[in-house]
């Protein structure tokens, strides 16, 4: 069944646009170590590796990058931790998440897709950036129920649309 | 349908013929699991097609993807599909078939005339005939043009969906006959993730032909996915590149049909730790006279059709044969009820025939005649004399040649088998093995052919024949690569599956060599035909990208804007009012604009956000003008050089903060621009200490400009906005925003960039107040004409991947302490050249100026430069244009022809200065 607006439920998927959230860009170009001893003490978690992500109640962090991490949520805490050695840029205006729920998201995900979703690949607390049907994603495996997808804004209502296509072929 | 019920293809029927379908409009019925070959067959119908060249009548050779006859157009309609293969393509309620290369019909062909005229339709026939003057080829093409090709390509929309997938496995299997099952097994049991691949609708492979009692396919599908495997039917590897990445194209219809989910095809893109092929063996026809003829088939192909289908391709049937296998077929028959009148043994001796069935060795089929849909007659050589065997079918085997092109794709080797006359698989580079009969085919020696060699056909789909290959050779074509493109064999949409090897024997006994001497074309993807639609996918429907969306497009669209693509956006381009057209409504709102006020979107800028100790330094890497004096709170135009010293994006550069900045790049070149900074930043200077964030979507940006601009913004924000490429952070609508004092159109202008997600709110007031003001929000075309008019130039325009900044008249605003990228290349005494183009205005001195045209001084001189942008004066009228002309800076005042001989335009101009408005810049400052 197709809901008008933001959401798409099935019996056994669902793709649901999220709120606007605060999604920040933090990179870190001096003193690694002293800075993620830093967040660590600040957010009581420390930075996640390449790839993977870690969270509190309020914040979430996911890294893509080398040198940088998706921030979302409150960064109030974090950023009084940054000094010169990092700095955050907010870039939740551009980007709308959605959240892709059911048995059959990692399936979902390589439509148009070009790496591994499987469980042993992609585990829960995974990050990827990657592209699907052309347009660059970044992904989340929340749950072993849910993935949350950050995609640029411009293609958000696109690539609903070609999740929603896609729909019925999952699981045949 | 072949009238005589004693002769020619047959099937009793027994009730469970309940699909009806049709063929040239005649009403069929098959049975569920039918093949449309099959189906023909058992409805009696032998005569399916006709030859690509010579119009000859064509049956139904193979039962598998080689067929290189029985081609056909199923469905209508943009759902059409045509060069199908019908042994390829299973029956369904309602399918429609037409057969295809005919006219007025299949029976009665006029173009079956060419065959008359075949002696001098050989080999090479185009490079022979079409010499001469290029004008006759006028005379050529409609014929041409209407005798080439098979089937006609849909001319509606495909109305079908595509889907691409990825798929991931330790182990893909191709072919699910009895050892890609067992390999699959295996590696299913061991605990490794398996794709099977089988492009038949059932598994088995040469076990629905040869049924094994100690093999159950079905059953062991059903394991291999009880283990997690995945097996895909109707499914085929089409491509192996490198990596151990293979494209599979799956069917999830049949052609033609109305896809349950609406997808009609899926093509993954798989990536395996190891291929295992057993892609089996295809059947060697065997040349002799007339061997195209409906009633002519592969041994193998027979025995599929009696056992698995239950269909006698013919009723008094002649066995052709170098091998053992055939036996088999023999048997097959006889246990159908079928009469074998002769099994032709080209060998000394071979297997205990069936009872009842007489074997003739040293025996070749020399010709057969026929009628439409069996045949009549076999004659056979039969230690060197001839004998006549009345017959309806002839059951052909001419050895085996192996499937190796997937092991070909993966750069794998082949190696001779002499035995068996076949190449067969040997070394691969990748992670890949052949197993099964592909890496062992049966013994099967070579036979000389009997027969007329001009009608003894080799490669079917494209009328190639021994004779043909005998021409090329006599005609001093020696290399197999040269014989293919002379003769088109191999080239047809089976790709050679049928003829490649019994061409190959042919020029290796011409050449008096051995035929891995003779050399062997390269097999290339894909294995078989694949649709256009499944290559495309999804970007069938969006010319191939998702069309992106500004944040405010759904405000846009309710004023039903004429809409702009500009690369994968789509923008207003304008805002008609009162039926305006385009032209109306642009420069009613440019005049708009510069007489009170207008806004406009400009959210698809590119935006960089630059932050850290190191940002200024970064920056004036970057971009060829200062960066690192600007104050906090100003703001600069600047433009970013290739490292060979040529424009490639202008801009501005915004110091927000002490240690931040804003760069804007334009929007088509934002893509470019973002792969640039990031590769300057992580690449070039991972040292420096700053953070580069494209913030292109997080902000949208609102264009404000016009003489009452200043009034409007500083009630909105209620503060005053700052002065001209100054930067002042407010609020507006209750949003905060950047407020940047910028100006593309000449007047004192404002970019309101806020986070897109409360765009909407900021438009809103901004077109509220601005309308109440007495202005109107304008489009990309009005932009167009207040750049024009200023004489700023724009990227994909002026800026054209051949300017320096000297050209375009920027060469003052470069950073003289150098060190920006570009700044060496900038240095060679090339770009310096007075005799390149510059950028210059042009004043028509009568009629409008064609954009696009070439500068010339007088009629029949070679072009001094081109017309990159035409408009007219927004408030005087009168026609204006940028160009890029010859040593340009030097020639203003001299009069110029602008020229558009494709267009048959014309008009005399003045070379001026290109700022035609306001050149003192005055109308920016309050």
């Amino acid at each position: 069944m197709i809901l008008p607006g933001n959401a798409t439920v099935t019996e056994t998927t669902s793709i649901t646009m999220l709120p606007a959230a605060p999604l920040h860009a933090l990179e870190i170009w001096g003193n690694p170590q002293a800075v993620a001893t830093r967040v660590h003490k600040a957010l009581g978690f420390a930075l996640p590796v390449m790839n993977r992500s870690a969270n509190n109640a309020a914040t979430t962090l996911l890294r893509f990058e080398p040198t940088v991490w998706l921030v979302e949520g409150d960064v109030s805490v974090l950023a009084d931790t940054l000094g010169d050695d990092a700095a955050l840029t907010a870039i939740g205006g551009g980007i709308v998440r959605f959240r892709l729920a059911g048995p059959h998201w990692r399936e979902l995900l390589l439509e148009g897709g070009v790496f591994d979703t499987s469980l042993a690949a992609f585990p829960v607390g995974a990050a990827a950036a990657t592209v699907i049907d052309h347009v660059g994603v970044r992904l989340w495996a929340q749950s072993e129920d849910a993935c949350v997808a950050y995609v640029p804004a411009s293609y958000a209502q696109g690539l609903h649309h070609f999740w929603d296509d896609a729909l019925p072929l999952l699981g045949t | 349908m072949s009238a005589d019920k004693t002769r020619g293809p047959t099937r009793a029927k027994t009730g469970e013929e309940t699909i009806a379908f049709t063929f040239d409009g005649t009403t069929y019925h098959a049975r569920p699991g039918d093949t449309l070959a099959a189906a023909l067959l058992a409805n009696g119908v032998g005569l399916v097609g006709r030859s690509f060249k010579y119009h000859r009548p064509r049956g139904i050779m193979t039962a598998g993807i080689e067929e290189p006859n029985a081609l056909v157009t199923v469905g209508k309609g943009g759902r059409a599909e045509p060069n199908t293969r019908a042994t390829d393509l299973f029956v369904y309620p309602g399918m429609m078939v037409q057969s295809q290369n005919r006219w007025p019909s299949l029976a009665f062909d006029v173009a079956a005339i060419f065959g008359l005229a075949a002696p001098a339709l050989g080999a090479g026939f185009y490079y022979k005939t079409f010499f001469g003057p290029a004008k006759h080829w006028l005379r050529y093409e409609a014929f041409i043009r209407r005798a080439a090709g098979l089937g006609n390509a849909p001319t509606e929309p495909d109305p079908d969906n595509f889907s691409q997938t990825a798929g991931f496995c330790d182990v893909l299997v191709v072919g699910s006959g009895p050892a890609g099952l067992k390999a699959a097994l295996e590696a299913a049991e061991a605990g490794s993730r398996v794709m099977l691949v089988e492009q038949d609708a059932v598994p088995g492979g040469s076990l629905l032909r040869d049924p094994d009692p100690a093999i159950d396919p079905a059953a062991m599908v059903e394991r291999i996915k009880a283990l997690g495997g995945k097996v895909l039917l109707r499914t085929t590897a089409s491509g192996y590149w490198d990596h151990n990445f293979l494209t599979l194209s799956q069917r999830l219809a049949e052609p033609g049909a109305v896809p349950p989910h609406g997808f009609a095809q899926r093509l993954w893109h798989v990536r395996a730790g190891r291929v295992v092929l057993a892609t089996g063996l295809i059947e060697r026809p065997v040349p002799f006279a007339n061997n195209d003829h409906p009633g002519v088939m592969l041994s193998q192909a027979v025995r599929s059709y009696v056992r698995r289908w239950g269909v006698l391709p013919g009723q008094r049937v002649v066995i052709a044969t170098n091998n053992d296998d055939a036996y088999l077929t023999a048997q097959a028959l006889v246990e159908a009820g079928a009469e074998v009148v002769a099994l032709l043994d080209a060998r000394a001796s071979g297997p205990a025939a069936p009872a009842g069935v007489t074997v003739y060795h040293d025996a070749r089929p020399s010709s057969v005649t026929g009628r439409k849909h069996a045949l009549r007659n076999v004659t056979a050589v039969i230690g060197g004399s001839e004998q006549s065997f009345d017959a309806d079918l002839i059951a052909v085997s001419g050895g085996f040649v192996p499937v190796s092109h997937l092991h070909m794709q993966a750069g794998g080797k082949l190696t001779w088998n002499e035995e068996a006359q076949a190449f067969v698989p040997g070394e691969t580079p990748q992670v890949c093995e052949t197993i099964g009969s592909a890496l062992h085919p049966p013994a099967a020696p070579a036979a000389a052919p009997a027969g007329k060699a001009k009608t003894s056909f080799v490669d079917f789909q494209n009328d190639v024949s021994l004779a043909d290959i005998d021409l090329a050779w006599q005609e001093g074509y020696r290399s197999v690569e040269h014989l293919k493109r002379y003769t088109t064999l191999g080239m047809a949409t089976d790709q050679g599956k049928t003829s490649n090897m019994t061409a190959l024997s042919r020029l290796a006994e011409k050449q008096g060599v051995t035929v891995p001497q003779a050399g062997l074309t390269t097999f290339r993807p894909p294995y078989t035909p694949v649709t256009m639609g499944l290559l495309a996918g999804a970007g069938a429907r969006n010319a191939g990208a998702h069309v992106r969306r500004i944040p405010l497009h759904d405000l846009h669209e309710a004023q039903e804007p004429i809409w702009q693509p500009l690369g994968y956006w789509f923008r207003p381009r304008a805002y008609p009012v009162d039926g305006e057209g385009l032209v109306a409504a642009a420069l009613r709102e440019a005049q708009t604009v510069r007489t009170v006020a207008g806004l406009s979107d400009v959210s698809t800028l590119g935006k960089f956000e630059v932050s850290g100790p190191d940002a200024a330094a970064l920056l004036e890497l970057v971009c060829a003008t200062t960066v690192g004096k600007l104050a906090v709170g100003r703001g600069r135009y600047t433009f970013m050089l290739r490292e060979d010293g040529f424009v490639f994006d202008d801009g501005t550069v915004w110091r927000l903060a002490e240690n931040r900045y804003l760069l804007t790049s334009s929007t088509g070149g934002a893509d470019r621009m973002a792969h640039h900074i990031s590769y300057v930043r992580n690449s070039l200077r991972p040292d420096l200490k700053c953070s580069v964030v494209n913030v292109q979507e997080h902000y949208a940006g609102i264009a404000l400009a016009g003489p009452g601009s200043r009034r409007i913004l500083a009630a909105l924000t209620g503060a005053e906005p700052p002065r001209h490429m100054g930067y002042a952070p407010g609020v507006l609508a209750g949003t905060p925003v950047h407020v940047l004092a910028a100006s593309y159109s000449g007047e004192r202008a404002f970019e309101i960039h806020v986070e897109a997600t409360h765009a909407a709110e900021v438009w809103r007031a901004i077109e509220a107040a601005t309308r109440a003001a007495g202005g109107a929000p304008y489009g990309l075309e009005a932009m167009e004409l207040l750049r024009i008019e200023k004489g700023h130039v724009v990227v994909g325009g002026e800026v054209d991947g051949r300017s320096t900044p000297h050209d375009l008249g920027l060469g003052g605003m470069l950073n003289k302490a150098g060190g920006f990228i570009g700044a060496a290349g900038l240095t060679r005494p090339a770009l310096s050249a007075p005799s390149r183009n510059n950028l210059v205005g042009l004043v028509s001195l009568e009629g409008p100026i064609p954009e696009g045209g070439m500068l010339i001084q007088r009629a029949g001189q070679s072009p001094q430069g081109h017309v990159t942008a035409a408009a007219r004066r927004i408030l005087e009228g009168g026609a204006i244009a940028l160009a890029l002309l010859e040593g340009g800076h030097k020639r203003h005042g001299e009069e110029l022809i602008v020229t558009s001989p494709t267009r048959g335009e014309k008009a005399r101009v003045r070379v001026t200065s290109p700022h035609f408005y306001d050149p003192a810049g005055e109308r920016y400052r309050d």
